[in-house]
């Protein structure tokens, strides 16, 4: 599905990746391990065409990816970040913004029953729906953009420490939505060492 | 009209006198900005003696090549003021601002010539000249602040709009946040000057018109005119001069030109 070959990104002096080759296979499930500021986002921002390499080749589906397939990448792809400033104002706008962009319209008849589907299946209590992102604690915040992300009905994750303000029960719920889909193919960066039952995991270390 | 009382050199050296005022405070308190007001002064002063001079010549000829010409200058000053106001490199932005200026203040200004003011010459020197230096003057304000903000935002939240292209957003859907938010910026001076508009302060242009001879029944009418041409100018040439220079400042993948800025920290 994507291949990294021989990819340099170097930001001022420092090497973030050196002659760095990958390959993901569908349905595979990835965890992207190293100290921080390794350069773990950044492997995202560079799938996703935020970053360019300063050598060496990404592949999207055996092709380049290039100006042009970046945005049809960025159709397929759900991707959840870190960085919890994911806008402002009321929970249900924040949806429908999402789900009223052109590439995600095809999903907004059934987005009603499938929030409440996700808010049941993450403990959240649907009195949200209303309240303001900036009122929400941050494991509120964080289930928000998961779910944000679900709502887009796509099968390919890049989930960069999405469960850090989460207790251990609903890390390991979280967890397992992505990990035990077989249909899912999941990038994701996280500290908790979670093994899941039954899935193989591999393990992209970077040092 | 019998136009305002003329002041005599005497007046103006009455008038010279009450700079002592803003000086002593400024000199006493230690502000450290008394060469600046100095230079300030003197530079109104001098500019406002050509301009003088210069209008006086414009209003007798009225012609319209010159007062075509003129409007542009105007209009170029005010291009290069609102990117000198920015963060912005005025290489990358000065022919987008600048066309967008064009579009935006000739409209709104030969609407009001020709539709309210109903004058049959509408490159009139007086009112081309007056009427266009007003609503010029409130683009240039509200772009400073509009066509400003928007890109320090790009470049301080980023990550928002990275979120948004991760979601499948066109460039422009991704853009449509941070434009709504620099539209409510810049329009809020002039919606807030307006709800309090007459009672808190007379502006400079019933003031003009009333010294001038006009009567304020006349005055008002310019005011209320002129009030909603400086809203439909602001909006115009701030859409315009955010779509024409988004044009220029995006990576084909969509990411912003760090290149556009004059410093580079963020």
């Amino acid at each position: 599905m994507f291949e990294l070959q021989r990819i340099t990104k170097q930001f001022s002096e420092k090497f973030v990746l050196q002659d760095f080759s990958f390959k993901i296979a569908q349905g595979d499930k990835i965890n992207i391990a190293g100290r921080s500021g390794i350069g773990k986002t950044t492997l995202f921002r560079l799938l996703l065409g935020f970053e360019q390499p300063d050598s060496g080749t990404i592949l999207y589906e055996n092709k380049a990816l290039n100006d042009t397939s970046v945005w049809e990448l960025r159709k397929k792809v759900a991707y959840v970040s870190q960085d919890l400033n994911i806008g402002r104002g009321n929970v249900q706008t924040f949806f429908d913004e999402t789900l009223s962009l052109k590439a995600n319209l095809a999903h907004k008849i059934h987005s009603k029953a499938d929030i409440k589907q996700y808010f049941a299946l993450f403990e959240l209590s649907e009195d949200l729906l209303s309240k303001n992102i900036e009122e929400l604690s941050g494991g509120e915040k964080q289930r928000i953009a998961i779910i944000n992300a679900l709502l887009l009905k796509r099968t390919i994750f890049f989930l960069d420490e999405i469960t850090s303000a989460l207790d251990k029960v609903l890390k390991t719920k979280v967890l397992d939505y992505f990990l035990q889909n077989p249909e899912f193919t999941v990038l994701y960066i996280s500290h908790d060492n979670y093994l899941p039952s039954g899935v193989e995991l591999k393990t992209l270390k970077l040092d | 009209m019998n136009g305002a009382q003329d002041l005599s050199l005497f007046s103006m050296f009455m008038c010279g006198l009450m700079l002592l005022i803003p000086l002593a405070g400024v000199w006493y308190m230690k502000l450290g900005i008394s060469k600046n007001l100095i230079v300030s002064t003197l530079r109104m002063v001098i500019q406002l003696i050509l301009i003088g001079f210069f209008l006086e010549y414009i209003f007798k000829y009225n012609n319209w090549l010159i007062n075509l010409s003129w409007f542009l200058v105007m209009i170029a000053s005010a291009v290069l003021s609102v990117i000198k106001n920015s963060e912005l490199k005025l290489r990358h932005f000065v022919l987008p601002v600048f066309l967008s200026f064009i579009l935006a203040n000739f409209f709104v200004v030969l609407y009001f010539n020709y539709f309210i003011v109903d004058i049959s010459f509408i490159l009139d020197a007086k009112y081309m000249i007056a009427i266009g230096g007003m609503i010029l003057g409130n683009s240039l304000r509200s772009n400073v602040i509009g066509l400003g903000d928007f890109y320090k935002a790009l470049r301080k939240d980023e990550q928002l709009y990275f979120y948004k292209l991760s979601l499948g957003a066109t460039k422009y859907e991704a853009l449509l946040h941070f434009a709504k938010k620099s539209f409510v910026a810049a329009l809020n001076p002039t919606i807030a000057t307006m709800a309090t508009m007459g009672i808190v302060s007379l502006p400079g242009m019933m003031t003009g018109q009333i010294l001038g001879g006009s009567v304020p029944l006349v005055a008002i009418k310019y005011q209320i005119a002129i009030m909603i041409a400086i809203l439909a100018s602001t909006v115009l040439s701030i859409s315009l001069s955010i779509l024409f220079t988004v044009r220029y400042s995006f990576h084909k993948t969509g990411t912003l030109k760090k290149e556009i800025f004059r410093s580079s920290n963020n």
